[in-house]
């Protein structure tokens, strides 16, 4: 948690913990997404018996405000924990990592048929007993519109990722759908599993404009919740769907309000005003105060961000490896891990979260060395010059590192490292900027030195990470991806391309181990901790299951209830 | 009358406005204060066995008066005091110097419109209202996001959304007096635009003046603190009031010191500069009287 | 008079012009963009961004754009929202009633309290009331506002529980009791520093009046204290107030801002600050727009009612 988040909105934008798209393998659907079975993070309440009809409302405050409610436009996290409410999936991924169908009977495999072997031919089932808010059955009619409307040249689509290979779309019956596509393409699984809602033909086959309606404003799904109102900058009001094809909702009213400052927001949580604090949580320095409060709860759940050191690899010094060693040796992880985020998170070396099938075990433990640091450069030929600055061939060991502004903690992380750094001859300056300006050009454009940043790097729960560290997908190079770091490895390269034609899990989880321990030899990022994010719950609210493969953990309100 | 007010002022200006000064005990208590604090800024550091960067993480949040850290430490373990003191070469800085800079624009400004009013005034004037017209928020963000952040751009930015006011008033003083008789009569006589202007009506309308320049260091000091909040201004490790403030405000409940101790010294600045300005204007204007 | 007013009017329309213009090009031109915030969470592949970019016509030359902007503009069309698809102006409604609320409330109770605050203490000056008026809105004015509203919810809202932390309304409820409750805190931290600017305003202005020749020429003649106030210190002291007032309305709106921040009040500070932070072009230039013509409107308001009771200023 944590991520580029300031008590101004205008800071306040939830970058760099970004999506979390689905990639399975074909037929190996259970090891679909990261577990969190198990883990510390579960809720360990007991859970009671829901009531047998909806009771209560609960509040729900967000640090940023949801303003997208059309579920296949360009949205950020916290539109997502509305499309949850109002709309459904074909399926989803539970926190366990497993395909529940939800629109769909089952979840299309090889062995079920719904899936051709060479992956090309899709069947879906759907249920038939789903209707809209309005009461129109839900049919495969809204799938097919659903996935032309993304292709509508027209219509501002988030997405055409996996979406543009579906061709042929039939409706075979009101509960079946086929397509074929253009090329097999494995994340299209999870793409549809959990970002793809499906949208109502009978009413925005009607509109003029697919790009603002009504129903942009007064969205209408086959969610357990209907929309209720909105009232801008404030919140967002959502009823009970009785009528909802799945469990719940057990609650009669879900408040989505929004609450830009985080101090406020858990003051706010505190007197009672708010039930449950979701984005950006409870920040760090509240979270020992909250867990002592009378009557809330705190869970702790891992993200599968990485919050790391991004160097510029371009950029003067950081081109030598001694260097960027030595940086990491130098860098005190133990007293930013404990003393600045209160041992919240956990120390990593990889840009894998520790949950997925794919982390590589026993990387080399990252070990705070000031004295082999200096020990490092002084062989790398680094000399101590004017100012106890390190130099090599004119080039001084100086640089600036930047961070979205307001984020008080990651500001306090930057100046211990100045500190951290100095001790070894490396001059670091601060250079921060807001998150709009940050997040554009100059991360887009590799236009900084070294940024302190939190990135999922997973393609979905997949490891694949071409994007993030293939040669080709350096964008100030012409690339299209987002390897801003502008790593460069052939040895990567070959175990991406190696990867991504396997199918083979135990295969593909040696390869991207390979691939970890180059990364982390390399030092292509300086990783410090694992992704978290506190979030606070009153006590007697149940059914809150935190989901790391969703981007939000409100993802299941449904199930929630007061006992 | 008015003549006679004029001359009073011609024949001994300094001693009469120092004693008039002098009788403003709490412009002296600002005076003060000021000088305390510009002198703590500049020479406390040197007297003090902490740098203002140096962190201790173990010793992080020690409340005030323990150990030899007067004011305690920060989040970071860093010494307040000597941070206060540092903070505060930027912040009194800043204030005087962007309270300065917008003084002499919107004066200048004020003054040429509201004496040659026609044309030059409207045009002047309509200039005020067109900056006027962008909230300061919006300016400070446009103009900040063009160039790179620090001390001397954070000081321009703030003059460059404060010297309106000042124009206004000025312009309106001085319009409504250039008619009156003691602007004819000085042009009777013979003198020069300029010294019209600068010398018999700018200081007609030196009361608002100088009650708004003392208002503007305020906002000045303070500004530099929303600055800092909206992600320009002075960056980490360096410290100013304002971004020790506004560091302070997730630790409000757990460390208070931390919030009071900038709080104060911004309060305790501002304060003494409006008494100051406040004494200035009984000491400068000679139409009143000291009861 | 009426050919000044259509003369200034002119001049305002011209002025908007400009600082369309202005504002256009300083947003457009500033680093970053609407798409920023899709473009670092890597949902959007680099190919999704430039269709989206280019279906929001943001690719055009900035020339364009802008006369493409302000053709609409002039026909009433003000564009929409990037973020919620809303029309810029419906987006802007929906937030005034909740500025306006808490900037009326607490102008009103500032005028006031300031108003007489500044009476009485420029003429019982060095009196003890002066003196601590005086001190108060020093330290008003140099309390920074997120500070001051933080505190106020620490004490009144976590200690004590007297008053809501934040909020505009309880949802559900929104009874004007419970309007007003909501309305206490942020109120009163604007109108804080409002009152203290008041209040020096008018101790000075008033302290000015009762300097000048003519109110000693009213007491020598023997004319009653009361009438001399009433009749022709207040008059003239009032006279600069109305240009206070008019130079009043955006900072208002900036301290509207932080007040609207610290307590959750979903007004037009917060909407152009996040508008802002968003790049959300459209709803940015609205309130540029709406904002300067109020601030053109008062300046204009200003100096008619100022040439109105200032006989002393001819215009035309």
């Amino acid at each position: 948690m944590a991520d580029e988040t300031g008590r101004f909105g205008v800071l306040a934008l939830r970058f760099g913990a970004p999506s979390r798209r689905r990639f399975i393998q074909l037929g190996a659907g259970a090891a679909a997404g990261l577990s969190l079975s198990g883990s510390a993070f579960a809720q360990v309440e007991r859970p009671t018996n829901p009531p047998d009809k909806p009771r209560g409302q609960v509040i729900a405050a967000l640090s940023q405000e949801p303003t997208v409610f059309h579920p296949l436009m360009p949205g950020i996290e916290v539109d997502q924990g509305i499309w949850w409410q109002v709309f459904s999936p074909l399926w989803f991924i539970d926190p366990d990592g497993k395909f529940i169908p939800d629109l769909a009977r089952e979840v299309p495999t090889v062995e079920n048929g719904g899936l051709s072997a060479d992956g090309l031919t899709w069947k879906i089932k759907l249920r038939s007993d789903v209707k809209w808010h309005d009461g129109t059955p839900f049919t495969a009619d809204d799938v097919k519109f659903s996935l032309e409307l993304i292709n509508n040249p027209d219509f501002r689509a988030r997405s055409r990722v996996g979406h543009s290979l579906v061709k042929d779309i039939k409706v075979v019956a009101p509960d079946e759908i086929h397509w074929r596509m253009e090329a097999p393409y494995s994340p299209y699984m999870s793409i549809l599993g959990s970002l793809t809602f499906i949208v109502p033909k009978h009413i925005l086959e009607k509109v003029s404009d697919p790009n603002s309606s009504p129903f942009h404003n007064a969205p209408v799904g086959t969610g357990p919740f209907r929309w209720g109102e909105r009232v801008p900058g404030d919140h967002i009001l959502l009823n009970a769907h009785a009528g909802y094809h799945g469990k719940g909702p057990y609650l009669e009213r879900v408040v989505f309000k929004y609450i830009p400052d985080l101090t406020v927001l858990y003051t706010q949580f505190r007197t009672g005003q708010v039930d449950y604090t979701g984005l950006q949580g409870v920040l760090p320095n509240f979270v020992q105060e909250a867990k002592t409060l009378k009557g809330r709860k705190i869970f702790v759940s891992a993200t599968s961000s990485v919050e790391h050191i991004a160097p510029n690899l371009e950029f003067g010094p950081f081109a030598d490896r001694a260097v960027r060693e030595a940086l990491y040796l130098a860098i005190n992880k133990q007293a930013i891990v404990d003393a600045l985020y209160y041992g919240l998170p956990t120390q990593t070396e990889s840009f894998v979260p520790q949950q997925a099938w794919s982390f590589q075990q026993g990387l080399p433990q990252h070990k705070y060395d000031p004295a082999k640091a200096n020990a490092l450069l002084d062989a790398a030929g680094w000399v101590r010059g004017s100012g106890g600055v390190r130099e090599k061939g004119g080039v001084k060991l100086e640089f600036t590192n930047s961070t979205t502004s307001g984020n008080a903690v990651r500001e306090q992380t930057q100046q211990l490292l100045i500190q951290d750094w100095r001790a070894i001859g490396a001059a670091m300056r601060v250079n921060n900027m807001p998150a709009a300006v940050i997040w554009g050009d100059f991360w887009q454009q590799s236009k900084f030195n070294s940024v302190l940043v939190s990135v999922n790097f997973m393609l979905g729960s997949d490891p694949d990470v071409t994007p993030r560290f293939g040669s080709g997908a350096i964008p100030a190079k012409g690339g299209r991806g987002y390897n801003t770091y502008q790593y460069r490895s052939p040895e990567a390269d070959r175990l991406l391309a190696e990867g991504a034609r396997q199918f083979d899990l135990a295969q593909r989880k040696a390869t991207y181990g390979d691939l970890q321990k180059l990364i982390r030899n390399d030092l292509a990022i300086l990783p410090l901790f694992q992704g978290f994010i506190a979030e606070g719950v009153k006590e007697g609210l149940q059914g809150f299951r935190p989901n790391i493969n969703t981007s939000i953990n409100c993802w299941n309100i449904r199930e929630w209830y007061w006992t | 009358m008015t003549t006679a007010a004029l001359s009073t002022v011609q024949l001994a200006p300094g001693q009469a406005a120092w004693r008039r000064f002098r009788r403003h005990r709490l412009a002296l208590a600002g005076a003060v204060i000021i000088l305390v604090l510009v002198l703590g800024s500049a020479l406390g550091p040197y007297l003090l066995p902490f740098d203002d960067t140096y962190i201790d993480i173990l010793k992080r949040f020690a409340p005030p008066l323990s150990g030899a850290h007067i004011l305690g430490t920060d989040e970071l373990g860093r010494d307040v005091m000597a941070r206060l003191m540092m903070g505060g070469r930027v912040s009194l800085s800043i204030g005087i110097v962007a309270m300065v800079i917008a003084m002499a624009v919107g004066i200048v400004v004020g003054a040429f419109a509201g004496f040659y009013g026609g044309v030059v005034g409207a045009v002047l004037m309509r200039l005020v209202d067109a900056v006027l017209c962008f909230p300061t928020i919006f300016l400070l963000l446009a103009l900040a996001a063009l160039t790179e952040p620090g001390l001397i751009t954070t000081t321009v930015l703030i003059a460059a959304t404060a010297w309106m006011g000042v124009a206004r008033v000025v312009e309106a003083q001085v319009r409504s007096l250039r008619e009156r008789e003691f602007a004819v009569a000085a042009l009777a006589f013979g003198s020069s635009n300029l010294r019209i202007m600068f010398r018999e009506l700018v200081p007609n309308a030196i009361a608002p003046i100088v009650v708004a320049a003392t208002l503007n260091v305020a906002k000045a000091i303070l500004l530099e603190s929303y600055v800092s909040y909206l992600g320009y201004g002075i960056q980490p490790p360096a410290a100013s009031w304002g971004n020790m403030l506004n560091n302070a405000q997730i630790y409000l409940t757990s460390a208070p010191w931390l919030a009071i101790a900038p709080g104060v010294a911004i309060t305790l600045a501002v304060t003494s500069f409006n008494f100051l300005g406040d004494g200035l204007r009984d000491a400068l204007d000679p139409r009143m009287n000291i009861p | 008079m009426a050919r000044y007013v259509i003369n200034r009017l002119g001049q305002a329309i011209m002025l908007l012009v400009i600082v369309s213009a202005i504002g256009f090009a300083i947003l457009h031109l500033a680093p970053g963009g609407p798409l920023s915030q899709y473009a670092a969470s890597a949902q959007m592949t680099q190919e999704d961004l430039d269709r989206v970019t280019k279906q929001l016509g943001l690719d055009r030359p900035l020339p364009i754009q802008y006369l493409d902007w302000f053709g609409r503009m002039v026909r009433g069309d003000w564009g929409r929202s990037y973020r919620d698809g809303e029309a810029v102006l419906s987006v802007i409604g929906s937030h005034l009633g909740a500025t306006l609320e808490l900037m009326a409330t607490a102008t009103i109770i500032a005028a006031l309290l300031g108003c007489w605050i500044g009476i009485l203490g420029a003429l019982r000056r060095y009196s003890l009331f002066d003196s601590l008026a005086t001190v108060g809105a020093m330290i008003a004015l140099s309390i920074p506002t997120f500070w001051f509203g933080l505190v106020m919810i620490y004490v009144f809202s976590v200690k004590l529980g007297w008053l809501p932390a934040g909020n505009r309304e309880t949802v559900g409820d929104g009874s004007l009791l419970d309007l007003l409750h909501h309305l206490i805190a942020p109120a009163l931290v604007l109108a804080l520093v409002e009152t203290a600017m008041w209040g020096r305003f008018m101790r000075s202005s008033m302290l000015e009046v009762i300097n000048q020749d003519y109110i000693r020429t009213a007491r020598a003649k023997g004319m009653p204290e009361w009438r001399i106030l009433t009749l022709h210190a207040l008059r003239n002291a009032l006279l600069p107030m109305i240009t206070v007032a008019g130079l009043q309305f955006p900072t208002v709106l900036g301290g509207a801002l932080v007040a609207e921040t610290v307590f959750t009040w979903p007004g037009m500070g917060r909407l152009f600050l996040d508008s802002i932070g968003y790049r959300d072009y459209p709803v940015v230039m609205g309130i540029l727009m709406f904002s300067a013509t109020m601030v053109l409107i008062g300046s204009l308001l200003a100096d008619i009612l100022y040439a109105v009771v200032d006989p002393r200023i001819r215009v035309g």
